[in-house]
């Protein structure tokens, strides 16, 4: 193979070209591309083998391609400042033992940030609602989704079943990994059940999507973290609102003695925001 | 959605041809109209008045002095609907008035109108919420069937999607509404609130050259407006300011008015645009229609269209006659509940300046 060439096209770039798109969000593109063994010749360690099936170092490429609408230089600071700043909320998460998945490449400049790829179900598609076609929501806009295909060996059943996890459990697998994040001072900023995921095999719950994430040790900030998610679940998953009840008390357990000021502010927060009635 | 199998309306096609009259006046915009829902399932406009309260530059409009505006009109406004229509008051089927939300002096006096109206001629009334209004004239203007809506007015900046038999509210501001972010600059700036503040700026706009750096605030759905309208003012107080626009020749790093209409229109509708991108995707949903007074700007129908481009999708917008509050779309609105067989008894005819969008049974839709 020939060494990747420095001058006109960068190595991200020729990356992402052979790579597979595997679905396109709002925000970014989401690409499946597979990591060479460090040894190779082009000094990267990173190319695509389109042809090699499931080896073990596939990661997910997400690029945040340029928005046409936007202004191009406005466009250009906050890709480049959400690619790190996701970047960033990730090794955060990672030192302070939160389940997210592992980075593999960061190129603020194009706009590229490579992670691990996780074999598993968004969480969405594992509660009543998120999954059905002919309710709103449908699934085509998941950014991250990378479970498309796994949708055909469950069928109609209970998704969950053959994961072999009590909807209790993943509940309480939600809350404790939410308060690990808050305890880390990380705010999510766009929590929704789309953006976790179960991993197969594992059972291990995380979290995906950090680009709205931010670092803030203000119980304002993260009352509002949990406040989204409620809103997410009444929004997504209508008959579940007793579910996030237990992911509460499952992050109350975790976080501890702060507990008592965060549920105070959620109240609070609860009456403003989304729900506060408009004036005009 | 593709794919999916549309249910029958629950709207029964009319045996005799309706006619509504509708009174309008939530904000400083006095509005009257009357529509047809002709027996065929068309939907004719018969007239569409309105008379704007305009207030010096510098000033906003006050309760009180939109409700005096609006009782001295009220008569003529009305008067001149009715006869651009050429309907006389008795062929009405229904009054509609807007019940909410929206400043509280200047809804009271229109609804004063309308219930007296409703008594004289002895016809039923019709409470209809705004952003339903807005909405609904929204769909029959430009046909979308079944978009992801953005409402931005100076109240208001919502992204709402319709799901059975309500708009649910996706997003929205956190603090103060997208129309009052750019009303309250141009009060800073003093730009003419003639015809609208929102117009003047994007004229002005259309000069600027440079982009200053702004907080960009989307969070999840929902924006956050008030801390740009603080760091753009603080811009005004900036060594580098020019309030009068002129570029000398000799320094090159100034700041002219232009350039901050420009980055104050570049910034906030790019986070609005980012926002409804990102319920299009959640919904799924390919076509997306702007409502409210600040739907009538071009750029950011054009930023929204370059989006929808992307997504392989759609934009629908209305100009100003239908964008700016009237008084037609509260006929429509009112109307299609009347023909659901709502009505507003007069007991209850009172108006709020809270009624959220989604707290509206939208039973005319299927």
């Amino acid at each position: 193979m020939e060494p990747l060439s420095s001058t006109s096209v960068s190595s991200t770039r020729e990356l992402l070209k052979r790579s597979i798109l595997i679905s396109q969000g709002a925000e970014a593109a989401i690409y499946k591309a597979y990591l060479e063994n460090p040894s190779s010749r082009d000094g990267f360690g990173v190319f695509a083998k389109t042809n090699e099936r499931e080896c073990d170092d596939s990661v997910l490429l997400k690029y945040r391609f340029q928005k046409q609408y936007r202004h191009p230089s406005l466009d250009g600071s906050l890709t480049r400042a959400r690619i790190a700043g996701e970047a960033r909320a990730l090794m955060r998460c990672l030192r302070s033992g939160v389940k997210v998945p592992g980075i593999r490449m960061v190129d603020a400049a194009e706009g590229v940030l490579g992670i691990e790829w996780i074999d598993g179900m968004s969480v969405r598609k594992l509660l009543p609602g998120g999954s059905e076609p002919e309710d709103d929501e449908v699934n085509e806009g998941d950014e991250f989704d990378s479970s498309n295909d796994d949708q055909e060996d469950v069928g109609t059943e209970d998704p969950l079943a053959a994961y072999g996890v009590s909807r209790d459990h993943l509940m309480d697998l939600i809350g404790t990994e939410i308060a690990k994040m808050h305890l880390a001072d990380i705010i999510h900023g766009d929590l929704t059940t789309s953006n976790m995921m179960l991993r197969r095999n594992t059972n291990d719950l995380l979290l995906i999507d950090f680009g709205l994430s931010y670092h803030s040790s203000l119980v304002e900030d993260k009352a509002v973290d949990l406040y989204v998610l409620e809103r997410a679940f009444s929004s997504t998953h209508p008959e579940s609102e007793p579910l996030f009840a237990s992911v509460l008390s499952a992050y109350e357990k975790r976080v501890g003695k702060q507990w008592i000021s965060l549920k105070k502010r959620l109240d609070d927060v609860r009456l403003r925001g989304r729900k506060r009635s408009m004036v005009g | 959605m593709p794919g999916r199998h549309r249910k029958p309306s629950p709207l029964k096609a009319p045996e005799t041809a309706y006619l509504a009259l509708g009174l309008e006046g939530s904000a400083n915009k006095l509005g009257a109209g009357v529509i047809k829902h002709d027996t065929d399932g068309s939907t004719s406009v018969l007239s569409n008045i309105r008379h704007t309260y305009i207030t010096p530059p510098g000033e906003g409009f006050l309760p009180r002095d939109t409700a005096q505006h609006h009782r001295d009109w009220a008569l003529t406004v009305v008067q001149d609907a009715i006869n651009k229509a050429a309907v006389s008051m008795n062929d009405l089927d229904c009054i509609c008035y807007t019940k909410g939300p929206g400043m509280g002096a200047p809804l009271q006096s229109v609804a004063l109108v309308a219930r007296t109206l409703a008594l004289l001629f002895n016809k039923p009334l019709v409470g209809v919420n705004h952003c339903v209004g807005h909405i609904e004239m929204g769909r029959e203007i430009t046909g979308a069937q079944n978009p992801v809506v953005l409402y931005v007015s100076g109240g208001n900046t919502q992204v709402i999607a319709y799901s059975r038999q309500c708009y649910r509210i996706f997003g929205e501001t956190l603090d103060i509404a997208v129309g009052n972010c750019l009303d309250r600059f141009a009060r800073v700036i003093n730009i003419s609130n003639d015809p609208s503040p929102g117009y003047n700026i994007e004229q002005k706009a259309k000069k600027g050259k440079r982009l200053v750096p702004l907080p960009y605030t989307t969070k999840g759905m929902d924006v956050s407006l008030s801390g740009i309208l603080t760091s753009i003012e603080a811009y005004t107080v900036d060594a580098r300011y020019r309030p009068r626009g002129d570029y000398d020749i000799d320094s090159g790093d100034i700041i002219t008015p232009a350039d901050l209409c420009f980055s104050l229109q570049e910034t906030v509708f790019a986070m609005l645009v980012e926002i409804t991108e990102r319920a299009m995707a959640h919904i799924g949903s390919k076509e997306v229609l702007i409502v409210g007074g600040v739907g009538c700007n071009e750029r950011l129908q054009e930023m929204m269209g370059l989006m929808a481009q992307e997504r392989d999708g759609q934009v629908f917008a209305t100009d100003e006659r239908f964008c700016i509050d009237n008084g037609i779309m509260i006929a429509q609105a009112g109307l299609l509940s009347y023909r659901m067989g709502h009505i507003t008894p007069l007991p209850d005819s009172t108006c709020t300046q809270r009624f959220r969008t989604d707290e509206v049974h939208v039973a005319w839709r299927p």
